[in-house]
């Protein structure tokens, strides 16, 4: 019956976009539906969005460079947070930061603990490149034997550093008061400040991510690392030292998400786990591999989660976006701007 | 310039050169001819830095050269410009030859380069803000050779410009390889195309089974049966031309 049927290009958006549709209609039917409620989800879901998308975007970035998928990065995003937080409270609670600048605010102790996790992330991460994945990349990643190997790798650091985080943080939950001010009220909705921190840090920094990798020459570097590893080392470039500097670029970012995301809930040693799950839907709905795919797959992601657990059920918030990364793979399993293989060697 | 002595290496485990010995001088063109899996790629991968030399002595300029990283060899002037027009299909032109240029310190040079480049072959830069991807097969080779040439090198070592292109196209690039050439550059060419690399060099060298079988001056290569015994069948010599 479907002899000669060809899933096109075409029939997948048309597909897509009858989801879309049906969606769009399911959750307009809701008691919930109202201007207000549209507007409050809009802003969250582009805000949890944007932590999904960077977290994807280091995923993204790992699987391009050293051609395997990164198994250990939520521990990253957790250890992240807890820097933020160790940095944070070392500065507000020890008074450090009122004695050095006596009329401070909270917010100049958050920014500086945003710098440190970004920075010392991005640091372990090379440092964790360097030591643990380098003896194993040598070897050929992606399809071989040893890209097998890292892969396991990624597992078994994933279970380190967890374990790592609980001898020196306990498994407690540690929240995180970051002194950042009064919610403020945009069009209508009330946001508290740690959102608008997510919102405006995190597309500053995927701004800042797409000018490094367009317009300046470590960035070229690393497209090019990203590419072919072959043409990269005949043109001159120091193809080990690029992919430690697209690990720990990945990590750092994991690390600064981390952070912003801390104040919103709590800081556990169990927070890794959920959003490297959610990052990986996110860069699979936007198209492994690609970094403005990994951004766009968090904005859908994070909005189609954040709608379905207003106006759907809360209760199941966790499975909307595996839900979601299902109905992608199945339709369009290129996802919005993959490529149909990629084949190497 | 480059002095290879009694090179041994391989992939993996698979030895394919069995100790091969080569000569490029100052300025020159040296052709290195042979049929299919003889080891001529081989010996330049082991010349770039690409596969590990495991026995013998690669020497450029008086230095050796032999298992240096790659990027340090380009640094050195020695490059190589693949097989197969390997370039960056996402990037623009003019991104590529960047790349190509990646060593270069001050971006005065770059542009200069750019501009030497864009002289050799006028049709990059008709295209030089299109995506690679979207180049013709003669136009990608084109590129691939100026991306080499965008480092400065002092030498660099072409693997089979000529394949899978149309002889028209093949001949407009063999003459700028021989301008390139009388720009001070020296060349050696990797190529199955035997008739238009020996008119093209000074001085030939024919690989059989990872060894030198036969050397010589290019006129004399051309009429020398045993150049056509080392190819099977013998009749690659008159393929293409």
């Amino acid at each position: 019956m479907f002899k000669g049927f060809k899933f096109t290009r075409k029939i997948e958006n048309t597909l897509m976009l009858i989801f879309t549709f049906i969606f769009l209609g399911y959750i307009s039917m809701s008691p919930d539906m109202n201007l207000e409620s549209l507007k409050g989800v809009l802003i969250i879901g582009i805000t949890v969005g944007i932590i999904y998308g960077l977290v994807a975007v280091g995923i993204s970035l790992i699987y391009t460079g050293l051609d395997v998928v990164n198994f250990s990065h939520g521990e990253f995003f957790m250890l992240g947070a807890f820097t933020g937080l160790t940095v944070y409270n070392f500065l507000i609670d020890g008074e450090l930061i009122y004695a050095i600048f006596p009329d401070a605010y909270g917010w100049v102790g958050y920014v500086i603990g945003l710098f440190f996790a970004f920075v010392i992330m991005g640091l372990f991460g090379v440092l964790i490149e360097r030591v643990f994945l380098r003896p194993l990349t040598k070897k050929g990643g992606g399809y071989t034997v040893a890209g097998m190997g890292i892969i396991i790798c990624g597992f078994g650091l994933s279970v380190v550093l967890l374990n790592l985080a609980y001898i020196i943080w306990n498994p407690t939950a540690h929240p995180f008061h970051a002194d950042l001010g009064l919610p403020i009220n945009i069009g209508g909705v009330t946001l508290p400040m740690t959102y608008l921190w997510m919102l405006v840090t995190g597309f500053t920094v995927a701004g800042a991510l797409y000018f490094f990798l367009n317009k300046t020459k470590m960035g070229l570097g690393v497209r090019a690392v990203a590419h072919s590893k072959v043409i990269s080392n005949l043109v001159g470039i120091n193809v080990p030292l690029y992919i430690s500097i697209i690990f720990g670029i990945a990590c750092a970012l994991a690390g600064l998400a981390g952070t912003l995301v801390g104040p919103t809930y709590q800081v556990v040693v169990y927070m890794g786990y959920i959003i490297l799950l959610k990052a990986f839907a996110s860069a699979v709905v936007g198209g492994f591999g690609s970094l403005p795919g990994a951004i766009v797959g968090g904005f859908t992601v994070g909005l189609f989660e954040t709608s379905c657990a207003f106006f759907i059920s809360g209760s199941h918030k966790d499975a909307y976006a595996f839900l979601l990364m299902i109905v992608v793979l199945l339709i369009k399993p290129t996802g919005f701007f993959g490529v149909q293989v990629k084949m190497k060697a | 310039m480059l002095k290879i002595k009694s090179l041994v290496s391989g992939y993996g485990s698979v030895q394919i050169l069995n100790g091969a010995n080569m000569k490029v001088d100052n300025q020159s063109i040296v052709a290195l001819l042979g049929g299919n899996g003889t080891g001529k790629s081989t010996i330049l991968k082991a010349c770039s830095g690409i596969i590990r030399t495991w026995k013998g002595n690669i020497n450029f300029n008086g230095e050796d050269i032999q298992n240096l990283p790659p990027h340090k060899i380009v640094e050195k002037g020695l490059v190589q410009v693949t097989q197969g027009k390997d370039v960056f299909p996402a990037m623009t032109v003019l991104e590529n030859l960047r790349l190509g240029g990646f060593t270069l310190k001050s971006k005065q040079i770059l542009n200069d380069n750019i501009e030497k480049v864009f002289n050799y072959f006028p049709r990059l830069n008709e295209r030089k803000s299109q995506l690679a991807a979207t180049l013709s097969g003669g136009e990608l080779q084109m590129l691939c050779i100026g991306r080499g040439l965008m480092s400065n090198p002092k030498m660099i070592m072409l693997d089979e410009p000529s394949a899978a292109l149309a002889p028209q196209i093949v001949l407009d690039i063999f003459k700028n390889i021989n301008k390139i050439r009388k720009d001070g550059l020296t060349v050696l060419v990797v190529e199955q195309n035997v008739r238009m690399a020996l008119l093209l060099a000074d001085y030939g060298y024919v690989i059989k089974d990872g060894v030198i079988n036969v050397e010589g001056e290019s006129k004399k290569l051309m009429y020398d049966e045993s150049v056509k015994d080392s190819y099977l069948g013998g009749g690659g010599t008159t393929a293409n031309v």
